[in-house]
């Protein structure tokens, strides 16, 4: 009892000094927060083979996305330095850095390494002429469509958002819904399936984001259309409860043959084509998102591993982190997962990885390439305020489409947060 | 003094050395797990600390200026209201009807009261993962039921009033168990002779209760209500999972809000300025509930 109050005690003393030690492990030991998905978890499983071939010990934590957030929160801000590998999303990587978390890894990852990885989810990661993280995963927006329905409607497949409404309209029955897309309200949420309408629509968040005008234009002609659209095809055409719908409901109602198309990031939609998971697997097709009069612009969300500026290990955190995205660790991972969004060219050569793919779809790896060709790097604006703009932009979204407040209304909302935020 | 007296009290100031010492450990755990905290969420909310625009470490009222104005708190403010009082009302209301009815039952079935107990074991976020199931129309077994019979129930998460009472609903079951175990202890505090008396007397058994039992549970059921509300204030995981705060906003209580500030605005000075409002209301309503709890009591 003496001995637990006295170890109770050291402790208690020791988390409350603020001079005390930051470094809470050995040199030969890193430690590794990712969050949940497919390749993290792979990654998990592999830990040993790290240590076996390196002699470094790797203590990968996966863990929830809100619990993520929280912890690298705490540990950013208080500088704990008990991270030195941490899940960086692209869509955080500018906040991120401006907010002094990150330290550049440049001249820590070799050639070799980076010469393999595909250009633009290398490139996401490059801010003023460093390099941030590496990537691990690139999702790109795809279209599922069920055969049977569209032959049965005598319908075609949907090339623009203006065909999908007239071909949605032909499908949908009292029984049968057409469509189902995430709305529920949040940058990784709507915000990753509506600018697909938008971008097809000719429609952007700012005046010139490429020239650096970064006046917002969301209540542009062009994004009202858009979002009379997307409203139209979920209310009208979706499932009831379609409001609220984020990717999970998306991928039951399509696995559990409730709607005709879904639209959704690679990860759904592997899901959706798998005979594994879905009985209407054998009759549901992949194509690209649809399109407009300004092209086709499938989402794009990318995933990497960064190294937080108060790590204390960034040498063997450099090191994990090129293992981890080497042909031979990704090729593993996406044999053992649900695995087709890897970034490491290479891995696309793996004999074995190819023909676990076209099993599940033969179209699959092919429409994927040919979205991420299509794909624009800042799909979602890369800059530090994006994840306000979009928690702030997705809310009116999802207001329109839950008839809160007219499209108009909800642009008009937009547009006057995004100024309030930046500032303007 | 004696010599005896002396020794005598030497021993217990030993021991009461003793006893202090061993508090010594729970009162550090205090002042680090909850005085330093709070402590730091005071200083920051009187700064200027901002992930993304910088910091220059001014400190000042502005953040609590800047509340007055801010119209998206003042619609959480009324969204907390509102998941607060319907859902402590509910639970109340629930558990002291489970909890009188389960008093009656006598013998093996007693055992039958563990299950009552159940969603109160279950953690926040599987409630609200099997809820959010429950009101999604295409995955619900509840929408299943009704349209065999061409019945068609109508989506609640996407509209405010609906998507409020879907959440309220899964508070309500996973913690009208708590107000059900305290209203049994009290319950099983009041003695049956009360009851028998007022039965000799000629009383009715709703008579009985109003007029007896339920005076006698009035601290018990003040003080399930208060540790209720106040625990209510920090609504989150059932609208994190359930609705994100939509449909649009119509769901953001106070306690998200100030996340959505933190976290996803990166604004940690207003973040935790609106902690420390939400803090000092609960203070404000325990002492005054703790006041009326005295009134009651005496």
């Amino acid at each position: 009892m003496k001995h637990l109050l006295s170890t109770a005690l050291a402790a208690s003393i020791a988390l409350s000094t603020p001079f005390a030690t930051t470094s809470v492990h050995a040199a030969d030991e890193i430690n590794v927060l990712m969050f949940g998905m497919p390749f993290t978890n792979g990654l998990r499983d592999l830990a040993d083979d790290f240590e076996a071939e390196t002699g470094i010990k790797a203590n990968i934590d996966v863990v929830g996305q809100d619990v993520f957030e929280s912890r690298i929160a705490l540990s950013f801000t208080g500088g704990t330095g008990d991270i030195d590998v941490v899940h960086t999303p692209v869509i955080q990587v500018q906040r991120w850095i401006q907010a002094g978390w990150l330290q550049p890894l440049t001249d820590q990852v070799s050639e070799e390494t980076t010469s393999d990885i595909l250009a633009g989810p290398l490139g996401a990661y490059t801010v003023d002429g460093e390099q941030w993280a590496l990537p691990f995963f690139a999702g790109v927006g795809l279209m599922s469509y069920r055969k049977d329905l569209l032959e049965a409607a005598g319908a075609e497949v949907p090339e623009t958002w203006e065909d999908m409404l007239s071909v949605a309209e032909k499908i949908t029955t009292k029984d049968q819904a057409a469509i189902a897309m995430r709305a529920a309200p949040g940058q990784g949420f709507n915000m990753f399936i509506f600018p697909m309408v938008m971008r097809a629509y000719g429609g952007t968040f700012f005046t010139d984001y490429e020239g650096g005008d970064f006046t917002p234009s969301i209540n542009s002609p062009e994004n009202l259309e858009a979002l009379n659209v997307y409203v139209k095809l979920i209310n009208d055409y979706g499932p009831a409860g379609a409001g609220n719908f984020n990717f999970a409901e998306v991928n039951a109602a399509a696995q559990n043959g409730q709607i005709a198309f879904a639209v959704e990031g690679t990860g759904i939609i592997s899901q959706i084509v798998d005979p594994a998971n879905s009985r209407f697997a054998d009759v549901t097709g992949i194509a690209l998102p649809p399109g407009g009069p300004a092209g086709r612009s499938p989402a794009i969300g990318v995933h990497g591993m960064g190294i937080p500026a108060s790590a204390t290990n960034s040498d063997a955190a450099a090191q994990f982190i090129e293992w981890a995205v080497s042909a031979e660790t990704v090729s593993k991972i996406a044999l053992a997962q649900s695995f087709p969004d890897f970034t490491t060219a290479s891995v696309a050569d793996n004999p074995e990885v190819v023909a676990k793919y076209a099993s599940i779809h033969p179209d699959f790896l092919s429409t994927r390439v040919a979205a991420l060709d299509l794909a624009i790097g800042h799909y979602r604006p890369l800059i530090p305020e994006w994840p306000t703009l979009g928690q702030a932009i997705g809310e009116s979204v999802n207001a329109a489409i839950n008839g809160l407040i007219s499209p108009e209304e909800a642009l008009e909302q937009a547009e006057a947060d995004m100024r309030d935020i930046l500032g303007q | 003094m004696t010599a005896q007296a002396q020794l005598r009290k030497g021993a217990t100031y030993q021991l009461q050395r003793g006893y202090r010492l061993m508090m010594v450990p729970a009162l550090l755990a205090v002042a680090i797990f909850a005085i330093v905290p709070l402590a730091g969420m005071f200083a920051l909310s009187f700064s200027d600390y901002h992930l993304i625009r910088g910091t220059n470490w001014e400190f000042g009222f502005h953040n609590f200026a800047k509340m007055l104005a801010d119209k998206r708190l003042m619609n959480s403010i009324y969204v907390m209201a509102a998941l607060s009082v319907l859902g402590v009302a509910a639970q109340v209301l629930i558990g002291s009807a489970v909890a009188v009815g389960l008093q009656k039952i006598t013998g093996r079935w007693r055992v039958g009261r563990i299950l009552f107990l159940l969603p109160y074991a279950v953690p926040h976020v599987a409630v609200a993962l099997i809820w959010l199931s429950l009101f999604t129309p295409t995955l619900s077994p509840i929408n299943a039921f009704f349209d065999v019979f061409g019945i068609t129930v109508p989506a609640m998460l996407t509209s405010q009033w609906g998507a409020i009472f879907a959440i309220v609903v899964a508070d309500t079951w996973t913690n009208f168990p708590f107000a059900m175990l305290i209203i049994m202890a009290a319950l099983q505090g009041i003695s049956p002779d009360l009851e028998e008396a007022a039965a000799i007397d000629g009383a009715s058994r709703i008579r009985t209760f109003i007029h007896i039992t339920l005076p006698l549970l009035a601290p018990a059921l003040l003080m399930v209500t208060l540790f209720r509300f106040i625990d209510s204030l920090k609504h989150f995981p059932m609208i994190f999972v359930m609705t994100k705060g939509g449909p649009g906003r119509s769901t953001q209580a106070t306690n998200f809000y100030a996340y959505v500030q933190t976290f996803q605005s990166s604004n940690v000075a207003y973040g935790a300025a609106i902690a420390v409002m939400l803090f000092l209301m609960a203070a404000l309503i325990s002492f005054y509930v703790a006041k009326l709890n005295q009134r009651v009591t005496s």
